[in-house]
């Protein structure tokens, strides 16, 4: 008996049968939880990319602020500028008038008057 | 009695029924390949049922460049070859380490436990190891399996013959 006659052999007495309705059903189940596994596994994709498109635009829209916004002067870019070419002299007034007072509100109520006259005076130079 | 053809056709019309039947037909066959490759019958069914689902998609789109027979060999085949890819150290393992059980060893003939003969085929080159599957466990003449693996059958044949020698020298039979 030769090499392949021999391992013909070793698989001669292989012949159990499966039924075959048993078998298609296990089959449709097996697809049908393969499909619902796919179209889960392409809902979680969307669901992410929807997620990452909205985090990025929302992301966008706060890194903007609210500078950029139409109508709004209160936090105007052109102010802050301003204050950096006085700081010096604001530091030195700020210090000034908390020793005076000796009340820190007093100081940042005086800031903030200063800030709306130059919003009036923007205003008013625009109109 | 429907072909093959008029089932795949009726299938790619929408009817499920027709795939049902094309599994009836050759349930037989796929299953029996199977249980060549690997002795737990719950594995083999498992492969067989991986063949059915690849079938299910494939033949959607099936457009009958070659036989149905030679597609599902391929697949068969592919299945097979997916498997040994998965299991290539637990085959190996099993080659080092046979356990003595289920040989029937004989002055004359020696046979050979079936995870030993597939670990010994599972660590073939890929050619070789197809040709010596369909060959050996699909009992196909070279001809054919030429047809399906895209390849002479001289290519076939010599494929064959160096894998069996490697299979003959691996299972430790140099007579």
């Amino acid at each position: 008996m030769n090499f392949e006659e021999k391992l013909l052999k070793s698989f001669t007495n292989t012949s159990e049968m499966l039924d075959p309705e048993q078998f298609i059903n296990k089959l449709t189940t097996a697809r049908y939880a393969q499909a619902l596994k796919r179209s889960q596994t392409i809902s979680s994709y969307l669901a992410l990319i929807v997620i990452l498109f909205v985090g990025i635009l929302g992301f966008n829209e706060l890194d903007q602020g609210a500078i950029l916004m139409d109508g709004s002067y209160y936090y105007s870019t052109t102010i802050d500028l301003d204050q950096d070419e006085d700081s010096e002299y604001f530091d030195e007034l700020a210090l000034y008038i908390i020793e005076q007072e000796e009340d820190i509100w007093m100081a940042f109520s005086f800031f903030d008057e200063l800030e709306y006259d130059k919003i009036v005076n923007l205003m008013e130079e625009e109109s | 009695m429907k072909t093959d053809r008029e089932l795949i056709e009726e299938f790619q019309r929408g009817s499920d029924e027709a795939f049902n039947e094309l599994v009836r037909r050759y349930l037989d066959l796929v299953y029996r390949f199977f249980q060549k490759i690997t002795p737990d019958k719950m594995e083999a069914e498992d492969l067989a049922q991986t063949v059915f689902i690849k079938l299910f998609k494939a033949l959607k789109k099936f457009r009958f460049e070659s036989e149905f027979n030679t597609y599902l060999y391929r697949v068969n085949v592919n299945t097979a070859n997916t498997y040994f890819k998965r299991n290539k150290w637990r085959n190996m393992l099993h080659l080092d380490q046979a356990p003595d059980d289920g040989y029937v060893e004989t002055s004359q003939e020696k046979q050979w436990r079936k995870e030993e003969i597939w670990a010994a085929v599972g660590r073939l080159p890929k050619k070789q190891r197809l040709v010596v599957m369909m060959r050996i466990f699909q009992v196909l003449p070279f001809k054919d399996i030429g047809n399906i693996l895209d390849m002479t059958e001289g290519t076939a044949k010599v494929n064959y013959h160096h894998g069996i020698k490697r299979v003959k020298f691996l299972l430790g039979n140099n007579e």
